[in-house]
């Protein structure tokens, strides 16, 4: 499997008469956008822009996008929502980088999250250095919370893929190569390299903590194995509108960093065998079976070494460490990415379970620490979102109107695919 | 004490003694996919078996399977 990646870099982001590129400038036609994401299940939709350097602040924030579009190959991009469950992650795919829709409106779960584009917030949130399409969505009262997480989710989609059309005509800046041996000749071609996969936790908790797979909500499935190109072309998303410090969204799917360093290393010093996808189920028989699985298709691919990352926190700790313990047991080195939940001065246990086989283990930050976020001149979304968003407390936003706040309430602050800058220290 | 919960592992690193493994996190005490008589009975059956875990003795930590 082979996919090129065509990089568009968009530096600013406007309203124009048509959708498209010019000059490193998305040209976005309000009219246009919103007839392609029109869904009655919500009262209104409306469209805002937000860039970096702005005092801009949008909450409560569901999913972050980047718009793709596969131009040559099989399938299009988000299989199973946008286009049909054709297999992906092969051909020529192009990217709007540095763009990004975002979805916003009336909340639909508590732990939904923060992106300030200025300010000390923005640098907590890779998103806030993108150049934001942000789409504000209502929804009428007695709408059930799973149709209003599903109608916000496909908006999201849609914007993107429409957003995404504008690429065709665009000049590509940059190319990306991504190719996916099969296991024969990865041996073949590098005998004496460590073999080693990513193990991908997806949250799958249900109560608007979901992920899709090729339309599929993965709760249902048993842990399988993927090409990391399929993920490139938007195969899991992102149905997930809570726990916003480390959820992953659409866009992180998207852009992996795992998966990104892996290629990188990849037949130099080691040999990257593939990706193998998990759920975080709540049962208990459900996590010590998909544990089980995991370990199995470990061992099946004859892996020396395995990076696994969670998705969420709390009791997905235990399919972390389920995880963790089984590939060690099979001698199969192991490195779990987390995040951390040690209270706002630091002191208490990180994670909710533990084992001595955890013993290498990369943090994206702790999520209790309190930071207060100054006003903003612009508010997107719901200010009054502040008191029930995860980390926000009752009288989280103040009369001026800033924001006091843990940062587990920040949109991709402590991301467990290292997507952000954050990590923890020892002292 | 007893504790009943789903993820017994978390139970068992945070250190309870008397472990009462129950149905799902989001409904530990009930299955809300049961008949509302099968699900009564079921909840019925776990308080019992913590009443149980309760009133017997142990050594160290012991999860009350079925």
């Amino acid at each position: 499997m082979q996919l090129k990646l065509g990089q568009i870099n968009i530096t600013d982001i406007q309203f124009g008469s048509e959708t498209k590129v010019e000059k490193g400038v998305l040209y976005v036609n309000k009219e246009q956008v919103l007839a392609a994401v029109a869904d009655e299940r919500l009262t209104n939709i409306s469209l805002e822009l937000a860039k970096p350097g702005e005092s801009v602040r949008i909450l409560p924030v569901k999913d972050v996008i980047e718009p793709r579009l596969k131009i040559e190959g099989n399938g299009g991009v988000f299989p199973g929502f946008i286009n049909k469950v054709d297999m992906v992650g092969s051909g020529t795919t192009l990217v709007l980088r540095g763009a990004a829709v975002v979805t916003t409106g009336s909340i639909v779960g508590f732990q939904e999250g923060i992106i300030d584009m200025s300010g000390p917030g923005a640098d907590y949130s890779p998103f806030s250095k993108l150049n934001n399409l942000v789409i504000v969505c209502e929804a009428p009262e007695g709408l059930s919370q799973h149709e209003h997480e599903a109608a916000v989710r496909m908006v999201g989609y849609k914007a993107a893929a429409c957003l995404a059309e504008a690429a065709a005509e665009a000049k590509v800046d940059s190319w990306e190569e991504y190719r996916h041996l099969n296991l024969y000749e990865g041996m073949k071609k590098y005998p004496e390299l460590p073999r080693v996969a990513y193990v991908y936790m997806l949250q799958t908790q249900g109560l608007l903590h979901d992920t899709y797979v090729y339309g599929v909500d993965a709760k249902k499935i048993l842990p399988t194995l993927m090409s990391p190109t399929e993920m490139m072309d938007g195969a899991i998303v992102s149905g997930n509108c809570v726990s916003a410090c480390d959820k992953n969204t659409t866009y992180h799917h998207l852009n992996n960093p795992i998966i990104k360093d892996l290629y990188e290393r990849h037949g130099k010093d080691l040999n990257f065998v593939g990706v193998i996808i998990t759920n975080e189920n709540v049962t208990l028989a459900d996590k010590q079976r998909s544990s089980n699985f995991t370990a199995k298709l470990a061992d099946m691919l004859g892996l020396d070494g395995a990076i696994v990352s969670q998705e969420g926190f709390g009791n997905p700790d235990t399919d972390l460490i389920m995880n963790c313990t089984k590939l060690e047991k099979l001698g199969i080195k192991t490195v779990i990415v987390t995040d951390e939940y040690a209270g706002r001065d630091g002191a208490s246990q990180s994670l909710a379970d533990a084992d001595p086989l955890a013993d290498a283990t990369v943090t994206g930050g702790n999520a209790n620490e309190v930071i207060t976020l100054p006003a903003m001149d612009k508010v997107i979304g719901n200010t009054k979102s502040a008191d029930i968003i995860a980390g926000g407390f009752d009288g989280s936003l103040a009369k001026d109107g800033s924001i006091t706040v843990e940062i587990q309430a920040i949109t991709g602050a402590t991301n467990e695919l290292g997507f952000n800058t954050l990590t923890t220290r020892e002292i | 004490m007893v504790h009943m919960c789903t993820i017994v592992p978390i139970s068992l690193t945070v250190g309870a003694n008397r472990i009462v493994p129950t149905v799902a996190i989001p409904h530990p005490l009930g299955n809300p996919e049961l008949p509302f008589e099968d699900e009564k009975a079921l909840r019925r059956r776990l308080v019992s078996k913590a009443l149980h875990a309760l009133s017997t003795e142990v050594d160290g930590q012991k999860v009350f399977e079925d």
